[in-house]
């Protein structure tokens, strides 16, 4: 298996020198601001990635699905396919010229292709940043001086530059410093109350897919964890130092600049109330039971770090592929994502652990964990379902799920579809963000890991029939994408079906069928306002299922 | 057909389906929903029950209210009981109103709840459980919705709506019994009505060109997501349409009405909940909040909040009665724990789950007692200690709920609706 990894900075330094640490963040910053910068990648084509696609994933999956008499769906067809990778890697939908693109592009390997090219598009990183951002921090209420953007900053370089995920994790679990100048560092500062009980939970549920938050009160009812077990990790929390730093500000008045994080050792321990009324103690030990040498001396976050990082387990290899394989297919090998353990067995172990092993094998590249995941033959299978069946929902993977759009992905997807922030020229960020704020209100719901059922509410349903956005998006302003699909529709040679195909390229990157088409455009031939009917077109188009629902 | 919600084990599908079925919209939008009417109508039955339950958030200083201590020279506090229409039963001299109301009411004054966290208690008061990090439990208001709520035909409205709070989720049993939020009583629903170039010929279009495609994707997908967001979009433009869409403004009411109830957020409240109850929603909360007075307990609750709350409280009381609406809505009025007996040096009192009191009402349930009492100094239960458990009981006895309801959580394990509580048999026996 070659390793496809960009090498940036020296992983060596997770054991100890923190030197090497440093340069490898400008390294990574410098990186970004390349990819960033420059004109955006062409298809890297087959040279990376694509040629190795997931050969050692298609026969447990074809095993497995004969062995439950399961008729897997057919293929995805282009245009699902387009769409539900756009969705997953870059977080919304394509545009109509995107869309066009692929459609019409050749060759066996196209799909690979458009993997490795929105990998390299930059909003791969500012999507997986979002991802991330959302399950560190939560969406909900966030603590005092936490510093979102500069955490999702942080993210977007490390993503772009597609740092080995041990490497960031590690970063994630260790960081100090300024949370200005050093992102990461808000991880820690944002989950600190209650004796870092939340960090504790967060990071064992993120980092390590183990749900140690049940033996915070009690012994594990179903697996070996016992309650020392929770507290042995929360111990690696004790000596963390958070100083706020305050300026004067214009008017000279002080206020708080940023936050300082630094681990100072310490011989604290963490006490707990057992079932039994008596005080438990503990000292930092991680949950497969190594303990710390010098707990008193050594910096423990950095101890922890290394454990969570240690190549010789595969807990954070096992979290990350799980939950990766749930962002792309709705559910995970074991679910809940993150409650891995005997007590919880994986569906199709076999294929959970060949992706687990090549994921360790490449050195954590998530990239190429994505090239494998995206290739592989069930997030090729259709959505579509095969026939009446008893149980249609498999959970197998035989057929692709349905999945709710995420409030981000819905948000940026509208506005990708409709271009209803670029009236007259240019973006509108103030009009971006309120929407935003009011999207993420109606929609948001923290922490949400079920991804395969639609919960949708009356406000939200509401919101999307006859809130502002929709109302700016369907006004047909200059600059707007129905503004802009009518100009070209004059210059068309038939402007009534090119008016109707851009409408369903652009809601749903696919053409009408043509019953579809056929009724609207003898309507838009007979009528000379086109507007109000196109308006009511596009509005039923967005509103639909299958515009909210990746498939 | 699958359930369009995470199916708790044992239900009866028809009841999820049974609110989805359109009456009041126009015929393209009649035929895009037609497969979802429900089957049969239910003729003739009795008018099912509901809940308004009055939620005082921060935790309100019962024995400032419901369980006076004048004998306490040390917990006493300033205020006087008076005498009420209930015999025997004394409550403050700051809620005037609502002591003509108390035979119509029950003031508990034994409950034990263990919980002094405000989002702890929260959760507890609302859920009968405490939280768990394995399961969300749903609120009991979202619980009542779906066993009574889903089964209605032909209902325009939510089941569940909280007034002044986003209220407690429904946890598994989805995003379809959770409470639908009024956020303020005397404003309007956002984005209720279509933009206005947007006329009725228009939003019908919108409709029959929206159901070609959903209807197509449901064909090829048949799976739950699906059909799901239609029905919530079902559920949507019925009220939308709903000749009771108007039932969130308040202005047809007289004013004299209006302000019976008071103006105020917590006064409008109550009166929309009594007109969404009218119309057969399952459950309202109304909440009222500043109550965690850590501070000059005394002043905030002369001037403030037991002004606004006997007005509206009284006012509600009364008018279910005389509507002959109280026979078949349970009214409840609690916090997420109550207060500290001892007095602080800020003359506030601190937070107190151990010992406290709560009212309820209503639905059938005897009416005018006093359950339970705490000593002389409001610290121990002295007398019929009720836990939270046991509440939740009275009450889904109270609504005509089956006491063995369970439901099987997201990960396979059971949750019983009433998880070893006993209903007070003096109010429901």
């Amino acid at each position: 298996m070659p390793l496809h990894r960009v090498e940036v900075g020296a992983r060596a330094h997770r054991f100890p020198g923190r030197a090497a640490l440093t340069a490898g963040i400008v390294a990574v910053a410098a990186a970004c601001c390349i990819a960033a910068d420059g004109p955006e990648a062409p298809s890297p084509g087959a040279s990376r990635g694509s040629a190795d696609v997931a050969s050692f994933l298609d026969p447990p999956l074809r095993a497995a699905w004969q062995e439950a008499e399961l008729k897997p769906a057919p293929p995805a067809k282009d245009e699902e396919f387009l769409r539900r990778a756009y969705l997953d890697i870059l977080g919304r939908i394509p545009t109509v010229a995107e869309a066009r693109e692929f459609l019409a592009a050749k060759g066996a390997d196209k799909r690979a292709r458009l993997v490795d090219h929105l990998l390299e598009h930059v909003d791969y990183p500012k999507n997986f940043a979002t991802v991330w951002t959302n399950l560190l921090l939560g969406r909900g209420r966030q603590e005092r001086n936490v510093d979102r953007d500069a955490l999702a900053s942080w993210l977007r370089k490390q993503i772009a530059a597609n740092r080995p995920w041990d490497d960031v994790v590690y970063d994630l679990v260790t960081a100090t410093g300024s949370n200005k100048e050093n992102g990461a560092v808000n991880y820690t500062i944002a989950h600190l109350e209650g004796d870092a009980v939340p960090l504790t939970s967060r990071s064992t549920r993120l980092f390590l897919g183990r749900q140690l938050q049940c033996v915070q009160c009690h012994d594990h009812p179903q697996n070996d964890w016992k309650q020392a077990d929770f507290w042995g990790v929360n111990a690696f929390y004790r000596g963390l130092k958070v100083e706020e730093k305050r300026v004067a500000d214009a008017a000279g008045l002080e206020r708080v600049d940023h936050v300082e994080l630094s681990d100072v050792p310490t011989g604290a321990f963490a006490r707990f109330d057992r079932r039994n009324g008596m005080m438990g103690v503990a000292f930092p030990r991680f949950i497969d039971g190594r303990k710390v040498d010098n707990p008193e001396q050594a910096l423990r976050r950095v101890e922890l770090g290394k454990l969570i990082v240690d190549p010789e387990s595969d807990m954070l290899a096992q979290a990350t592929v799980n939950r990766a394989w749930a962002h792309f297919m709705g559910r995970g090998f074991v679910n809940p994502v993150d409650d891995i353990g005997p007590h919880n067995p994986p569906v199709l172990e076999e294929a959970f652990e060949a992706l687990t092993e090549e994921f360790r094998a490449s050195g954590h590249d998530v990239k190429q964990l994505i090239r494998w995941i995206t290739s592989s033959a069930a997030y090729q299978a259709s959505s579509v379902r095969p026939a009446k069946k008893e149980h249609p929902e498999d959970e197998l993977f035989s057929v692709m799920a349905l999945r709710p759009m995420s409030p981000e992905q819905l948000f940026d997807s509208l506005l990708t579809a409709t271009a209803a922030h670029r009236p007259g020229t240019g973006r509108d960020d103030a009009r971006r963000e309120s929407w935003m704020r009011q999207f993420l209100f109606t929609f948001g719901n923290d922490e949400d890991d079920e991804t395969t059922s639609f919960q949708g509410t009356i406000p939200q349903s509401l919101m999307m029939m006859n809130g502002d956005l929709m109302r700016d998006a369907l006004s047909g302003k200059p600059g707007s994408f129905l503004a802009d699909a009518l100009e070209q529709a004059r210059r068309s040679r038939r402007p009534a079906a090119f008016m109707v195909d851009q409408l369903y390229m652009a809601a749903l990157s696919r053409r009408p069928t043509s019953a579809e088409s056929s009724s609207a455009v003898r309507y838009l031939e007979s009528y000379p306002d086109a507007m109000p009917f196109l308006q009511d077109l596009f509005w039923a188009l967005l509103n639909s299922n299958e515009f909210i629902l990746n498939h | 057909m699958t359930p369009p919600i995470i199916t708790p084990r044992g239900m009866r599908r028809r009841h999820f389906m049974g609110h989805l079925a359109a009456t009041a919209l126009g015929i393209p939008a009649a035929r895009f929903f037609a497969d979802l009417r429900a089957h049969a109508a239910a003729p003739g039955r009795k008018k099912p029950k509901s809940c308004i339950l009055l939620w005082m958030s921060g935790g309100p200083s019962h024995l400032d209210i419901w369980d006076l201590k004048p004998d306490s020279e040390r917990n006493g506090g300033p205020f006087k009981p008076i005498a009420t229409s209930a015999s025997g039963v004394m409550i403050s001299e700051h809620m005037p109103r609502t002591a003509r109301q108390m035979h119509h009411l029950n003031v508990i004054r034994s409950l034990d709840s263990k919980e002094g966290n405000h989002e702890r208690g929260t959760y507890l008061m609302h859920t009968g459980y405490v939280p768990n990090p394995t399961v969300v439990h749903p609120g009991w208001g979202s619980t009542a919705a779906f066993e009574i709520g889903s089964r209605m035909e032909d209902f325009d409205l939510p089941h569940c709506v909280s007034i002044n709070t986003p209220g407690q989720g429904a946890g598994f049993l989805g995003m379809s019994y959770t409470p639908f939020m009024v956020q303020d009583p005397n404003g309007t629903i956002a984005n209720l009505a279509p933009p206005g170039d947007v006329d009725a010929y228009r939003m019908d279009r919108r409709l029959q060109m929206l159901g070609r495609v959903e209807n197509e994707f449901i064909r090829q997908r048949d799976a739950a997501p699906a059909r799901d967001h239609k029905a919530v979009y079902a559920k949507t433009i019925r009220m939308m349409n709903s000749k009771y869409k108007d039932i969130f403004k308040l202005d047809s009411e007289p004013d004299a009405v209006r302000d019976l109830y008071g103006r105020h957020s917590f006064g409008s409240g109550c009166l929309l909940a009594r007109r969404l109850v009218e119309q057969g929603v399952t459950y309202v909360e109304v909440a009222m909040g500043g109550w965690d007075t850590h501070a000059d307990n005394f002043e905030a609750l002369s001037t403030r909040l037991l002004p606004d709350l006997d007005q509206g409280m009284a006012a509600l009381t009364a008018d279910l009665a005389d509507r002959g609406l109280l026979d078949s809505t349970l009214v409840v009025w609690m916090g997420e724990f109550g207060r500290t007996p001892r007095i602080n040096q800020n003359a506030g009192r601190d937070h107190w789950p151990r010992s406290w009191s709560i009212v309820m009402g209503g639905a059938g349930m005897a009416s005018g007692q006093v359950i339970g009492a705490t000593d002389r100094d409001g610290v121990d239960v002295a007398d019929r200690p009720v836990g939270v458990m046991d509440m939740i009981a009275t009450m889904t006895k109270a609504m005509g709920i089956g006491m063995d309801t369970q439901y099987t959580t997201p990960r396979g394990r059971p949750m019983k609706v009433v998880d070893g509580g006993t209903p007070i048999a003096e109010l429901v026996g």
